[in-house]
């Protein structure tokens, strides 16, 4: 985990987890899916940068390299095609890997103090260290990104290049891209492209062009540019993604009543017995043992 | 008079009877199998517990931090399950559901703890026992279904895996309240009652304070028959 940055959020933490130093500005990644060729140079990039282990390529009966995302392989072009309303043919391609949500599922639902950390440039990562990859992570998750790592034993995911990024590079999926469809910098500055993007495709008959930037999760530290945009399925994206219900009733409602509830009972039992004392045995309370 | 190695040597094998002065309640595999049960139960709490909140983060030191307690709840989980099963079935018999054992989920259990509550029907095992059984037994059940979830959640879906964590946390807590009052009772409300379940026997003035009706049938019956 880099040292430089400081921490905005940090799992199973009291108060949040916040180390309180050094501002930064909030960083993201842009992809534009409509400049996209699915050349998949982000996904070498990606396993050389991060030293990930050779996987090999599975036929999924498209160019798409995999199912879905490994432990040993945090970027996948998910490649789907598709048929638009009038018929016409799509052939639709978008860079799938950690979002970088700014209310991160995953970390609201990880119970190991520290093993998930939201610095304060925005970037989610996972600290080897204090993961304990018992996967809750998977359940909090809206985007299905994590993994569990059989050899490790951990979690793992995209970093979107922390290590770089902490020394001013930008992530090594973004250096590798040919065309230009990835880029990187502020979240400002990545959302104001995006909207200059999709003016540009609006205006050239893609009436229903988006930047995907969903605000159920405050947010993401990806921005996409989505051609479809009233169909985000069709990239494998969910229309509205949240911190799942259920990740927010236990985490929120069900464990502070348990608690409560257990530490009443105790605290119950002891006033019982202050109260109504013990029943005691009669007469032949043979021997006075107990 | 029975001597004392006499009243042990009896418990290894019977239950039910008298043995001198005391009476045998648990025979020995009966009392292991609770001792076996509730030691996966502490190892399961204590390596689950700060799993479940970090406010309980201090109990993973004892088994040697958060990741030993991973590698260990499900294991200790499925020795607690098993243990269940097993003591599921030797009691059962002592477990038949009476006419009045139902009023028990009701006030019937409030005026017993108000100790304004004297039956002279009861028998080895009083409604609020009983239901404690059959609801520990659900709850070992619940356990253990959900904890396979949670264990493997990459084989379930999204929906399945959130159904998972809220059943395994909601069964925990109940059985938590039910262990405080299980412990409560048998260490500190009833005095004289653990010894049933250590040593294996218990007075006579016990069982006729407690189960007036078990009494009749181990003492005084075998008596008027003999």
């Amino acid at each position: 985990m880099p040292q430089g940055l400081a921490i905005r959020r940090s799992s199973a933490s009291l108060w949040g987890g916040k180390t309180g130093l050094r501002k930064l500005p909030v960083v993201a990644k842009y992809i534009d899916t409509t400049t996209c060729i699915g050349c998949k140079a982000c996904e070498v990039a990606c396993q050389e940068w991060n030293d990930l282990k050779v996987v090999p390529t599975q036929q999924t009966g498209s160019y798409q390299t995999m199912p879905s995302l490994t432990a040993d392989y945090w970027n996948l072009i998910k490649f789907s095609e598709r048929e638009d309303k009038d018929g016409g043919f799509l052939w639709l391609m978008r860079k799938d890997q950690c979002m970088h949500c700014e209310e991160p599922g995953c970390l609201a639902a990880c119970p190991a103090p520290g093993a998930i950390v939201q610095y304060e440039n925005g970037i989610v990562d996972v600290d080897p260290t204090c993961c304990i990859g018992c996967g809750y992570c998977i359940s909090g998750c809206p985007f299905d990104i994590p993994r569990f790592d059989a050899g490790t034993a951990k979690m793992s995911k995209c970093t979107l290049c922390v290590d770089r990024v902490e020394v001013g590079q930008g992530p090594a999926c973004v250096k590798a891209c040919p065309t230009g469809c990835l880029q990187f910098g502020t979240k400002d500055d990545m959302v104001a492209i995006g909207q200059a993007r999709v003016e540009q495709l609006k205006a050239n008959g893609l009436s229903q062009a988006t930047l995907y930037d969903p605000p159920g999760v405050g947010g993401t530290g990806v921005v996409t540019v989505l051609g479809h945009g009233d169909h985000p399925e069709w990239y494998g994206l969910p229309r509205d993604p949240h911190v799942p219900w259920g990740v927010k009733l236990w985490k929120q409602v069900l464990r502070p009543l348990g608690m409560l509830a257990i530490f009443g009972s105790v605290l119950g039992a002891f006033g019982h017995f202050m109260t109504r004392g013990p029943t005691e045995p009669g007469e032949d309370a043979e021997r006075g043992d107990a | 008079m029975a001597t004392p190695d006499l009243v042990f040597d009896r418990a290894r094998v019977a239950e039910d009877t008298l043995v001198g002065e005391v009476i045998i309640r648990h025979r020995l595999s009966t009392r292991v199998i609770h001792w076996a049960v509730a030691l996966f139960f502490f190892v399961s709490l204590v390596s689950g517990a700060p799993i479940w909140t970090p406010v309980f983060g201090w109990m993973a030191s004892l088994l040697g931090g958060l990741n030993v307690c991973r590698v260990i709840h499900p294991w200790a989980g499925l020795l607690f399950f098993a243990g269940s099963v097993l003591m599921f079935v030797r009691w059962r018999g002592d477990m038949r559901i009476e006419p009045g054992d139902r009023q028990w989920l009701g006030l019937k259990s409030v005026r017993y703890m108000d100790h304004k509550e004297a039956d002279v029907a009861v028998g080895k095992y009083n409604g609020g026992q009983k239901l404690f059984f059959y609801a520990a037994a659900l709850g070992a059940l619940g356990l253990l279904v959900s904890g396979i979830v949670l264990w493997l959640p990459m084989r379930f879906p999204q929906l399945v895996r959130w159904v998972g964590i809220l059943l395994h946390d909601a069964t925990f807590i109940l059985f938590a309240i039910a262990v405080v009052f299980h412990i409560y009772l048998a260490v500190f409300a009833e005095p004289r009652t653990l010894r049933a379940m250590t040593r294996g026997t218990v007075t006579k003035g016990w069982a006729r304070l407690h189960h007036p009706g078990w009494y009749r049938e181990v003492v005084e019956e075998p008596r008027e028959r003999g």
